[in-house]
Order: C-alpha cells, then structure tokens, then sequence
C-alpha cells in the first residue's frame, strides 16, 4: 500500500493506493498517530483503494472518533468494492462518505 | 576330438560334452562318462554342453540313462541348434536346460547410464547393453524384463530386452535404441532446449504415477524404504531414529506406479517418442518415494562435492538445480514458495534416509569423504526429522507457521487455486477477505498461551455443479469456536460501536457458509463460496 500524504494548514489528505489489510494497517496507524494532533481536519481519499479488512476498518473507526471531536473526518471517491465492506459492516452509517 | 571331460565346481561335478553325439559315438560316449565320473556317487550332475555341436536321438538315450543314476540333472550352456533339439523333444521340460549366451565385447564402448544396479552402454549405433554388477544377475534380468514389459502394457512407452549376453564374466541384457539421445545429454549440449526437457520429463512423470498396478505385479517401495528407516535407527539419536521410522510407516500403502530411479540418463528421445529405461527399480508407492530419489539424483549426492553430478550427468550442479526445482515446480502446479520447499523438505527425508544407508552399507564411514557426507546428510536429515510431522502432501495444501506475517503467501496460494478456475475477481476478494480474517485469528490466538508458533493448515478446494470454493483452515491451538460469539450491533454508531470482531462477521456475510468443529484436537473452520 502507497500512502501519499498532502496538507493544508490543518487539513490532512491522505490517498491510498492498494491494499489497506492487517499487513499494511499498522503503517496508516503510525502515519495518523504522528499527524492527527496537529490537524482539525481529516480527508481520505480511496480512488485507488482496491481493498480493505478488518483491520483497515478499526483504524479507520478510531481516526472517526479521534476527528470527531474536532472538524470531522470524511472519506471521497470510494470504489465500488470498498463501498460493499462498509456497507456489509455499517460503516457506511458511521463514516461520512462522498 | 575327445567328447567327455570331467570338470568340478563347488556344488556339483561337471561333465563336459563337445563335437557330434550321434548313433556311431554313443556307446562310446557313454562308457567315457561312466569312466570319468567313477564312483562318484548318485549326486547332482550337471552337462556343460558350450562344445557340443550336435546331438541325435542316440544321444539322447545317453542323456536319459545319466539320469537315472542322478536324478538331479541340468545342462547348461546349449547352442541354439542343440537346444532346438532339446526343445522339440522335451528335454527341457524333463530338466533344466539354460541357453549359452551370446557374448559381448564392451571395450570402447561409450557408457550412456549407470543405475543402481548395471551400467549401460551403447555397443552399435542401434544397441545398447545394460551390464548388471551382481555376477549372479539372471534373476535381475528376469525381472527388469518382466517390469518393462508391465509397464508397456500399461502405457509406459519403455525398450525391453531381446536377449541375453556374457560380458566378461557378467551378465547383460540387450535392447534396441535407434538414434536416441538420452534428456541429459540434450541438456548438455543443447541448453536451450532445457524447458522443453523439464516439460516432457514432468509430463512422463505424471504419466508414471498416474498409473494404477495390480496388488502384488510390482514391488511395493513403502516396505523397502521402512527397511532404510529400520536401518537408520542404529545412527540416529534415539527419538529421531523412532520418529522417522514412524514417518516412513505413515505412508499409507499406494499402488500407483514409480520409477524410483527416474533421473534424465534414464529418459530417452528416440524418434520423437520419450522413452523410460532402466526398469529394474520400478515399484508402487507414494510419490514422495519418486521424489526423495529424483532429489537425490539431482542434488543429494552432489551436495558435498558438487562435481558428482558432472561426473554422472554431464551438466553442472547449477544446472542439476534448475532441472530440479522447475520440474518439482511444474509437477506440483504451483509456485508457491512454501509449498514447494515443503515438498522438497519432505522429500529430502527420504532422499537422506536411503543415501546415508547407501553409503554405509559401501563403507561409507571407512573413508574421508564418506564420512564427511554421511555426516553433512545426517545434520540436515535431523533438522527436518524435527521440522515435520507427515511425509504427505497436498498441492492443495499448505502448512506454514501461525504468524502474521505468513498471511501474504497463503493469500498466494489461495489465488493462485482460484485463478485456475476462472473465479470471479468480486468473488476473490471477497474469499481474499475471507482467508485475511481467519488466518489472523489464528495467528494472534490459536497458539497465544504456547511458547512456540504452531503450524496452520489451509486446504483450498473447487467443486462442482455448483462451482464453489471450500476452503478449510486447521490449527492445533487451544479449542475456540470463532462463530460462537455474537454478532457485532452494525447499526451502532461511532461511539457505541466496539472493535473486535468485525472480521469474523464480514466473512459470514460474505461467504455461503461457514462451520466450526473441533476434532482430534484441531481446531477446522470450514467456509464454502458458491462462484
């Protein structure tokens, strides 16, 4: 998995490219660890997110609940894939998804 | 011309007959014989007939008469005219009557195999003679004649021998190879043609241990080879030697052809048809006994002093490798790392196991080199005694340490099943996911209060009408039914929504079903998706 970073003051982008699973997860959880203090705001964009487990989920469940005491996170362009895990789990509830 | 001459060997006298017995010889030649043999008793007696050259029906009487006063009759060494004769009368129903054979000269002769149990060379442009090292070989040119012809019937395209010869003081048998050229000398001169080699020789594999025997037509290689482990436990520490043996006796009886001896000297291209030679070891039994053998061939006894295969196949050990590892890779179907290093881990058990004995029992243990292999064997052999519990295997199973990070290559190896069935890309996610959770729960738990990692096994199977993937996992970890909990509240929001286990629920939401037992202390979660 790629993970491409960009931010504007504090607002934080982050593209993933491949596979978000238990083997790649703990590399998306140290790069929120580092940032989520310093950032109001959370976008992830999964345009080339191909596929995501459990283990992508919990990490994404715990960013949720870190932003949403702050401006909100929010995830864009999910493929059809993705959508149907998020779906299957209600996350597509949980997140705000666009 | 004297007709009778008294030889002696240790068993028996022997009376030497030469040139005509006819009607004006016989009385002659028949008071010769009672003067030479005395009063040498009533014992065996055998007529060496390598002089005669013609016998009549009054010569015949004389025969008959010897025999009444030794009944333990047999003539050896008979012209073909002689025992025309002898046929068509039926003398050689009375007694035993063994043919004189052909003899063959073998000097310059290029040397194109070497076995187990003869050297084959090639004696004229069409012929080649196998020349076996026991002296007393009849009964092994019987067999291997037997053998060959089996496996003709059976489609195993093979030479079988037309006649038997005198090499010196041996015993030889003939067959006819016109214009072939044996996979190893291919590969040496023309490397090019490498893969095409590893083609056909895995091709021809396949077709040997395709074939189904009846019981009792070949010798079984599974009591052979628990003769090696029995042998074994003399040099073994004790618990290995009983762990191997247990191994060796695992095996279930198989009576699926091998060859056992199946290197590329033993496969021949003659006229566009391969042909399998050197037919004397071939036996049923599990393929892994083929296996321990071809590693051998290709690598085991090279492993010291790599020039061992240049001196017997004429390619260098790097090239003994390639063969070796392509061939094993092509015959499993599979690329897959791990299952192949199993296969292989496996099979040098047994490769091991019959080198070291073959090497003791030639007095291995008296020279340098002897030593210092048996030695080199034994290390490895002990390390994989160790390592493994079954001499089986399954291309559609893999068996690998229960941790994270072995979860890419079983995600490999499940892929790598369902691409051959043309799986639906949704599908094989959704199975990807499927086998990520699983395998990960296992790994994180099944052996969580154990100092080491435990094994995980996963099966993958494709089946019909409807097309659906079964896959299985097992672990030996402590019991715990992973469906037993309840399902997570997925219409919770952010806050209430707990963390664990998502996982096991997307595999039940997404697959057609999944079941838990434990049984003999396994732990098999099966999950079926219909395609």
């Amino acid at each position: 998995m790629k993970i491409k970073k960009s931010q504007n003051d504090s607002r934080l982008i982050i593209a993933l490219e491949g596979r978000l699973d238990t083997l790649t997860a703990p590399q998306l959880e140290a790069e929120l660890n580092a940032s989520l203090d310093v950032i109001s705001e959370l976008e992830f964009d999964f345009k080339d997110l191909e596929y995501i487990s459990s283990a992508g989920l919990r990490v994404l469940l715990s960013a949720h609940k870190a932003m949403a005491k702050k401006d909100g996170m929010k995830v864009i362009n999910v493929r059809e894939e993705v959508m149907e895990v998020f779906e299957l789990t209600g996350f597509s509830d949980i997140l705000t998804i666009e | 011309m004297k007709n009778v001459t008294l030889k002696q060997d240790d068993t028996s006298l022997v009376v030497g007959l030469a040139g005509r017995i006819d009607s004006n010889n016989a009385a002659e030649v028949e008071s010769e014989i009672q003067q030479v043999l005395g009063g040498a008793g009533k014992g065996p007696l055998v007529i060496d007939a390598e002089e005669l050259e013609y016998i009549s029906s009054a010569g015949l009487r004389v025969i008959l008469h010897l025999r009444k006063s030794h009944q333990e009759l047999s003539i050896i060494n008979v012209k073909p005219e002689v025992y025309e004769v002898l046929d068509m009368t039926g003398f050689t129903e009375m007694m035993p009557v063994k043919k004189a054979y052909r003899r063959v000269s073998i000097e310059g002769c290029e040397v194109i195999g070497k076995g187990a149990n003869g050297t084959l060379y090639r004696i004229d442009k069409d012929n080649v003679v196998k020349v076996y090292n026991n002296a007393d070989a009849l009964e092994d040119i019987q067999h291997e004649r037997e053998v060959a012809r089996l496996a003709l019937v059976l489609g195993i395209p093979t030479a079988i021998s037309y006649d038997v010869v005198r090499v010196g003081d041996s015993y030889g048998s003939v067959f006819e190879l016109l214009n072939a050229r044996s996979f190893s000398s291919m590969i040496q001169e023309e490397p090019d043609k490498l893969d095409w080699c590893i083609h056909e020789y895995v091709d021809f594999l396949k077709k040997i241990h395709d074939t189904r025997v009846k019981e009792g037509a070949l010798p079984d290689m599974r009591d052979t080879a628990i003769g090696w482990a029995k042998f074994m436990k003399d040099y073994l520490p004790e618990e290995a030697g009983s762990k191997l043996l247990g191994l060796f006796e695992a095996v279930p009886v198989d009576l699926h052809m091998i060859h056992g001896d199946y290197h590329t000297k033993n496969l021949e291209l003659q006229n566009d048809e391969v042909l399998l030679i050197d037919m004397d070891t071939l036996a049923v039994g599990n393929r892994i006994f083929e296996l321990g053998s071809m590693y051998n061939a290709f690598i085991g006894f090279s492993e010291v002093d790599h020039e061992v295969v240049k001196r017997f196949q004429g390619f260098d050990f790097e090239t003994s490798k390639t063969f070796w590892h392509k061939a094993l890779e092509l015959y499993l179907g599979t690329t897959n790392a791990d299952k192949i290093r199993e296969v292989e881990d496996k099979a040098r058990i047994v490769g091991y196991t019959r080198m070291i004995r073959r090497s003791i029992r030639r007095k291995g243990l008296e020279t340098e080199q002897g030593r210092k292999e048996i030695e080199h064997w034994k290390k490895e052999l002990l390390e994989l005694i160790d390592k493994y519990d079954t001499l089986l295997f399954s291309v559609n199973e893999l068996v690998v340490e229960a941790k994270k990070e072995n979860l890419q290559n079983v995600i490999d190896f499940v892929d790598e099943h369902l691409e051959k069935t043309e799986c639906p890309m949704k599908a094989e996610m959704q199975i990807d996911m499927a086998v990520e959770e699983i395998f990960v729960n296992i790994a994180s738990y099944a052996y969580a209060h154990e100092d080491n990692i435990g094994k995980a096994v996963i099966r993958v199977e494709t089946l019909e009408d409807p097309l659906r993937v079964v896959l299985t996992f097992m672990d030996n970890g402590m019991p715990y039914d992973p469906l037993a909990k309840e399902d997570p509240d997925v219409t919770l929001g952010a806050d209430e929504r707990e963390i664990g286990g998502l996982g096991i629920f997307l595999v039940k939401n997404t697959m057609d079903d999944v079941t838990y037992e434990y049984k003999d202390g396994r732990n098999i979660l099966t999950i079926r998706k219909n395609l």
